[in-house]
């Protein structure tokens, strides 16, 4: 009986708790609203009462919780006088808890505080000065790359990495197995949806196989060949007027810009220090490049493979060493190789058939081999007996077998005079001459020299530049009258000379530029022509036949920069041009000034001895007639 | 590819970068390279997208969405296995080196290999 009453008492109580409990919830929401629109109209004496009670109920809930239950009535009287001000809520609360009893007044204190909290936001939100957002102005500095090196060794961690395949090997078994049955039961019903997606992990993998970057390799070759083209299959003639058609009005113009070769990444802020056309494929151009200074992480040297009869704007190969390029050349006949010389002495060779773009032989940083910057590199001889001639600024010559660059064949000192060494920039040997070249030096002398035989080295010096020699050019073009005792040099005294191997002062100076004059070539084809570049961005075609004052054919490259070297294509129909700031660029050359007709040879040979009389009157008996 | 010293690369004279992570990678192993070519090959003139598949007809690579790809994927896939089986039976010596397919709007451009397929879609300029 007494359990039943105690039972009936205790699902009263529970039920008062519950309606209290609505009830509470329903007024403070309420009360919450009027509370924020009371407390922004009050003044501080309200901010007070609210503060002092705020602070007994805190202490009250504290005891509370401790387990000290406040007395009743000192709950509600502290509240009267404030009761119209701050909380009707806490009021009511507290008239409820009188009604609820003790277990409705726990209720009460645990709610209030919450309550409290509000109020005390509030107050607090009204005291707290407004905050408003600043403008910030950002400036960005691009911070100075630093190379950096890791001094730790890179010995492999063997404890990580056992763990690390040990994973990917239980993963990848893990893997399979769950996909076939996936892949055999989607088969079942749908053999058209995708049995399943790959793990960003899984196709990390295949991305970084072997087989995926071969394939990559050659497929973005072949599809950004095709992807640069342009040209429209379904073009209709009759449709569209023939004014459309401009670019072929340049045909009667000598020299066109026709492309320009420049990669954003590669060639960006480096120098053009050389360049060469393939013999093998004529639309193949290597240009090498020098360091670039903006970015001190990435390699020094740079090859680039370019190639003409595609549109595309990325090279065909791009080659790396860590010593900057000076000079680069096609091994005559080794399709496959790219030979370097380096600024540090090394002699690099490159081979497209391998995926890499690190050499793939280097000679040794010895003394026997060259430990000074090597401008000139030039593979001589035939087919069967083909070597490797590379001389180095300290006057060294090399050299190699291409089989072998660990050690040259034969290397000399090319020595003057049995006095000083020759400081050789460049370096050119005559049409179908194996023995003999020439040499142009830093002191402005040029100077032959023969690698065999009794004469070996050194043979005789032509002064008459007043500046370092920067280029020099046999005569190349093959013909009816052999001219191939003639050659030019370019310097940095403004001049282009013409020498011939017979006397020992130049036979004509062209003196047409006024900046270094960076590199001269003899046009392939084309007896009496000529290309100069110079300083201020200026290419010049020189026919002889023409005039011999001033330069056939001129043209200033856009961008002012400099242009450091000149190479005719192997048909005589182009001339590509590197310039100071990564760019090569290819001009095309009118059929008029570029093609040989059969007088222009002996038209020449009467230039010449025009050439030789007037240096003749002009000249004292310095002239010494030297041996041929 | 990489982690130097224990990729297939090692041994000799090699170059590698020196920054990524400060862990060096072979020049030749830097992924990096794939991405860019990838965005590189999406900024030529018109092309909507490109995707790398594998074998399997599972696409590795995409530039375009999901839906997109599935379905350029399963299509093309079947149409280039049925392009190499026909050269293939006129002359099995022959295989199929690269399939372009033009439409009144797009041009499709697949260069297929023994193990995957890269799918160029271009518009022409016109």
């Amino acid at each position: 009986m007494a359990e039943r009453s105690d039972l009936k008492a205790e699902l009263e109580r529970k039920k008062q708790r519950l309606a209290q409990i609505r009830e509470e919830k329903k007024r403070k929401e309420e009360e919450r609203k009027k509370k924020e629109s009371e407390m922004l109209q009050r003044t501080e004496n309200v901010s007070e009462d609210s503060d002092l009670d705020r602070k007994r109920r805190e202490t009250e809930a504290l005891l509370q919780s401790i387990g000290i239950s406040p007395e009743p009535p000192l709950v509600p009287t502290p509240m009267s006088p404030s009761s119209q001000s701050v909380s009707p809520a806490s009021e009511t609360g507290s008239q409820e808890s009188i009604d609820g009893g003790t277990v409705g007044r726990t209720l009460q204190w645990d709610t209030d505080p919450l309550a409290l909290q509000l109020l005390a936001d509030s107050v607090h939100g009204c005291k707290m000065q407004r905050l408003g957002a600043s403008k910030i102005v950002q400036i960005d500095f691009i911070p100075k790359e630093l190379v950096s090196y890791s001094k730790e060794t890179q010995t492999p961690v063997a404890s990580d990495q056992p763990e690390e395949e040990e994973d990917e090997e239980l993963s990848v078994p893990k893997s399979e197995p769950v996909p076939q049955q996936l892949e055999e039961e989607k088969l079942q019903e749908d053999e058209e949806v995708h049995p399943r997606e790959l793990t960003n992990e899984e196709k990390e993998q295949i991305v970084h196989s072997e087989d995926f970057l071969f394939f990559f390799d050659r497929s973005i070759r072949v599809v950004e060949r095709v992807l640069a083209e342009e040209t429209d299959i379904f073009f209709d003639y009759s449709g569209r007027d023939m004014e459309d058609k401009e670019g072929d009005m340049q045909a009667g113009s000598n020299l066109s810009f026709n492309r320009h070769f420049y990669d954003e990444h590669w060639s960006k802020h480096r120098v053009v220090t050389s360049l060469d056309w393939s013999p093998q494929y004529p639309e193949l151009l290597v240009a090498s490049y020098n360091t670039n200074e903006d970015a001190p992480h990435e390699p020094d040297g740079v090859v680039l493979v370019w190639n003409m009869k595609f549109k595309k704007m990325t090279p065909e190969y791009i080659f790396h060493c860590q010593s900057s390029v000076m000079s680069v050349g096609f091994a005559q006949f080794h399709p496959n190789l790219v030979i370097g010389g380096t600024y540090s002495g090394q002699i690099a060779l490159w081979d497209n058939r391998s995926h890499r773009r690190t050499p793939v032989q280097r000679t040794p940083l010895s003394a026997t081999a060259h430990t000074h910057p090597v401008y000139c590199v030039n593979v001589v001889g035939t087919q069967n007996a083909n070597n490797l001639i590379t001389v180095s600024t300290d006057g060294k010559m090399c050299s190699w077998s291409l089989d072998m660059l660990s050690q040259p064949q034969e290397s000399m000192e090319l020595i003057y005079n049995k006095s000083k060494p020759v400081a050789v920039t460049c370096m050119a040997f005559p049409a179908s001459d194996v023995n003999n070249y020439v040499v142009g030096s830093e002191e402005g002398t040029v100077y032959t020299a023969s690698r065999h035989g009794s004469k070996a080295g050194i043979g005789e010096m032509f002064d008459g530049h007043q500046g370092p020699v920067t280029g020099i050019s046999c005569h190349n073009a093959v013909g009816p009258v052999d001219f191939s005792h003639l050659f030019t040099t370019s310097s940095f005294d403004w001049t282009v000379k013409l020498w011939s191997t017979k006397h020992n002062k130049p036979l004509y100076s062209f003196e047409d530029n006024a900046d270094y004059v960076y590199d001269v070539m003899w046009s392939p084809v084309h007896p009496a022509l000529f290309a100069t570049v110079d300083g201020n961005g200026r290419l010049d075609l020189w026919n002889l036949n023409n005039y011999t004052e001033v330069p056939s054919a001129s043209v200033t490259v856009e961008g002012g920069c400099a242009l450091n070297r000149v190479r005719w294509a192997t048909g005589g129909r182009e001339v590509a041009v590197g310039d100071s700031e990564g760019r090569v660029w290819i001009y095309d050359v009118g059929e008029q000034l570029a093609m040989s007709h059969t007088d222009d040879w002996s038209k020449f040979a009467r230039t010449l001895m025009e050439i030789r009389a007037n240096r003749g009157d002009e000249e004292e008996e310095g002239a010494l007639e030297l041996p041929a | 590819m990489c982690d130097y010293q224990k990729c297939k690369h090692w041994g000799g004279n090699q170059d590698y970068t020196s920054t990524r992570n400060k862990r060096k990678t072979h020049l030749c192993c830097d992924m990096a390279e794939v991405e860019d070519t990838l965005k590189r090959i999406q900024g030529y003139n018109g092309v909507i997208g490109s995707i790398v598949v594998n074998a399997e007809g599972i696409p590795i690579r995409t530039t375009l969405d999901n839906s997109t790809t599935v379905q350029y994927v399963g299509l093309l896939h079947q149409l280039t296995m049925k392009a190499r089986s026909t050269i293939r039976d006129i002359d099995p010596q022959n295989d199929l080196t690269f399939l372009r397919i033009r439409s009144k709007k797009h041009e499709i451009m697949v260069a297929p290999d023994k193990e995957f397929l890269m799918i160029v879609i271009q518009s022409p300029t016109e």
